[in-house]
């Protein structure tokens, strides 16, 4: 099954900006128990789609929201000669076809 | 007496739960008039408007511009300012003018003396400055007390210099002072979003932790909503928490709706750093009053020991110019990442004859990776694509040089296997190359610790 079949929102945005957030957020507890369980939300795996060191890839998980959240180092300052997305809000294509 | 002096009165005197109204998050994008009606009967006791962020990047923040138009800014400070006045209840915004330094506090300033004009309306204005003057942020490099955090360069004396505006993010010390001193309206240059919501609560002894929770919450109208929207929401606060309800009745704020408002542009949804302290949301509870209104509890603070700022500056880096074509010609697509490279060095051939490479010029493909910070590299080759290439130069004239030349070279670019002979690329219209103005880059986000915070933000009243 696929993170976009089960997850309610799958998002990116700057928070603030030289990091970049992921948030995943689930209609129930138990599709939020069976993802944020999961190694495909991993930092390694996450880090690879990202390709960034999995070392600098933060998960959090946040139950009583329903959601993980992700947090990365953006390669470029919002706004900075050649950045491709200044808001960060769209940068969450890798995660949407990762299997669960 | 003055609104701020009004309600600080009554609510010291009276103990009850205090109302806030979040008018608009950004204001200046328009307010919806209905569910705006509706928060005004439910009589809040102030009403607040976020009116900036760092969020929208560094060009209105190094240009002095606001990012919204004249018109719909005039219209919703006269909507925000009327209202304010009929209730007599003090407004308050924050992060004036999209980037809150002096240009975009000014502005502010001028459309509201414009409005009370034209509309016949007197009030006593508070206005807070948060630029951060040249040569105290020199000295407090020279002393150690600028760090830098999200593994940005350390900060230099040159950065300081080039930087076109520097501004501090303002706590809830100016604003404090501004309520006390009895006034309608209170104008912040760039202050944190929850200053404009906790600052009177906090005055009147409401517990900080909570009233900086629903601060962060209402300070983005009604985004903490299923569905979430830009419509006012009106908290009710008190010694234990506080309900949220949104003035559109469509929107319904839930439990879980509003305890993920929490990750919203936030990289910890747990602790958030504040100049005056620590929000502390671990032991955060979030209760349904009913479908469609939720109370909330449980957030804790810490003052802090060592007040800290947060420093916001960019600096002009050149002028911008682009060219916009599109390619619908598989060939040309399928090579276009090694082509393009190769008609930038062409066109570096041509204008640095007897010219220094005093530019950047970059293309970007969108169809393949023009969006994508990360892209895959095995996607089938689209139909057709979009291709912008961007020259940073100098002056308007050097770039709009580079483009133009590279327009010329890339419509008649040879490549192997090229059929379409006539033209390498479509133009949407002509001129193509577009002269897009100075461009601007963050070169200052730092931390300033300061002994004094309330010392760098002077309150200024006048009688408008």
């Amino acid at each position: 099954m696929k993170l976009s079949d089960i997850a309610q929102v799958i998002r990116t945005k700057n928070a603030g900006p030289r990091r970049l957030t992921l948030d995943i957020m689930f209609g129930s507890d138990a599709d939020y128990r069976r993802v944020a369980q999961s190694p495909a939300l991993g930092a390694a795996n996450i880090g690879r789609l990202y390709r960034v060191p999995a070392e600098q890839v933060t998960i959090i998980p946040y139950p009583v929201g329903r959601a993980i959240k992700i947090v990365m180092a953006r390669a470029m300052m919002a706004g900075d000669p050649g950045d491709v997305d200044v808001y960060g809000a769209q940068q969450h294509a890798p995660l949407l076809g990762i299997e669960i | 007496m003055s609104a701020s002096g009004r309600v600080l009165a009554e609510l010291a005197h009276r103990q009850r739960p205090i109302r806030l109204l979040g008018a608009s998050g950004q204001l200046g994008y328009g307010i919806p008039a209905r569910s705006f009606g509706a928060g005004l009967e439910r009589r809040p006791d102030l009403i607040g408007c976020d009116m900036g962020s760092i969020d929208i990047g560094p060009t209105y923040l190094g240009k002095g511009e606001m990012a919204t138009s004249p018109e719909a800014t005039r219209r919703d400070l006269r909507r925000v300012l009327r209202a304010a006045r009929d209730l007599d209840v003090p407004l308050v915004i924050g992060s004036a003018g999209s980037a809150g330094a002096a240009p975009h506090l000014d502005a502010t300033l001028d459309l509201l003396r414009e409005i009370g004009r034209t509309d016949g309306r007197r009030f006593r204005m508070a206005t807070m400055r948060a630029d951060i003057p040249r040569g105290a942020l020199l000295d407090a490099i020279g002393s150690g007390h600028v760090t830098s955090f999200d593994g940005m360069p350390d900060l230099t004396r040159e950065e300081v210099t080039e930087a076109a505006n520097i501004v501090g993010q303002m706590g809830m010390g100016p604003f404090r002072r501004a309520l006390a001193a009895d006034v309608d309206v209170i104008v912040a240059g760039r202050a944190c979003d929850t200053a404009i919501f906790a600052s009177l609560p906090a005055l009147l002894g409401f517990p900080i932790g909570l009233a900086m929770h629903m601060a962060k919450i209402i300070e983005c109208g009604s985004l903490c909503c299923v569905p979430g929207g830009r419509d006012p929401i009106l908290a009710t606060l008190d010694a234990d928490g506080f309900v949220l309800e949104s003035m559109n009745p469509d929107r319904r704020a839930t439990p879980t709706s509003v305890a993920a408002h929490s990750l919203y542009e936030q990289s910890d949804p747990f602790t958030m750093h504040e100049p005056d302290g620590t929000l502390d949301l671990t032991h955060a509870h979030y209760e349904a009053v009913d479908d469609r209104r939720t109370r909330v509890s449980g957030a804790a603070w810490r003052d802090t020991t060592s007040p800290t700022l947060k420093l916001e500056g960019a600096r002009k880096i050149g002028e911008r110019a682009v060219l916009l074509c599109g390619s619908a010609d598989p060939r040309f697509i399928a090579q276009c990442k090694d082509l393009l490279p190769k008609v930038a060095e062409v066109v570096r051939d041509l204008v640095c004859e007897d010219l220094p490479m005093d530019y950047t010029l970059r293309f970007r493909v969108y169809g393949i990776d023009g969006v994508r910070m990360v892209a895959p590299d095995d996607e089938p080759s689209p139909g057709e694509v979009f291709i912008m290439a961007e020259c940073i130069a100098p002056t308007r004239e050097r770039a709009s040089e580079v483009v133009r030349s590279c327009k010329q070279f890339l419509l008649h670019h040879g490549y192997p296997g090229r059929l379409s002979t006539a033209g390498n690329v479509a133009f949407p219209f002509t001129p193509p190359e577009v002269s897009l103005g100075p461009a601007y880059r963050f070169n200052i986000y730092h931390l300033l610790r300061v002994d004094d915070p309330d010392a760098l933000f002077p309150v200024e009243i006048e009688d408008v």
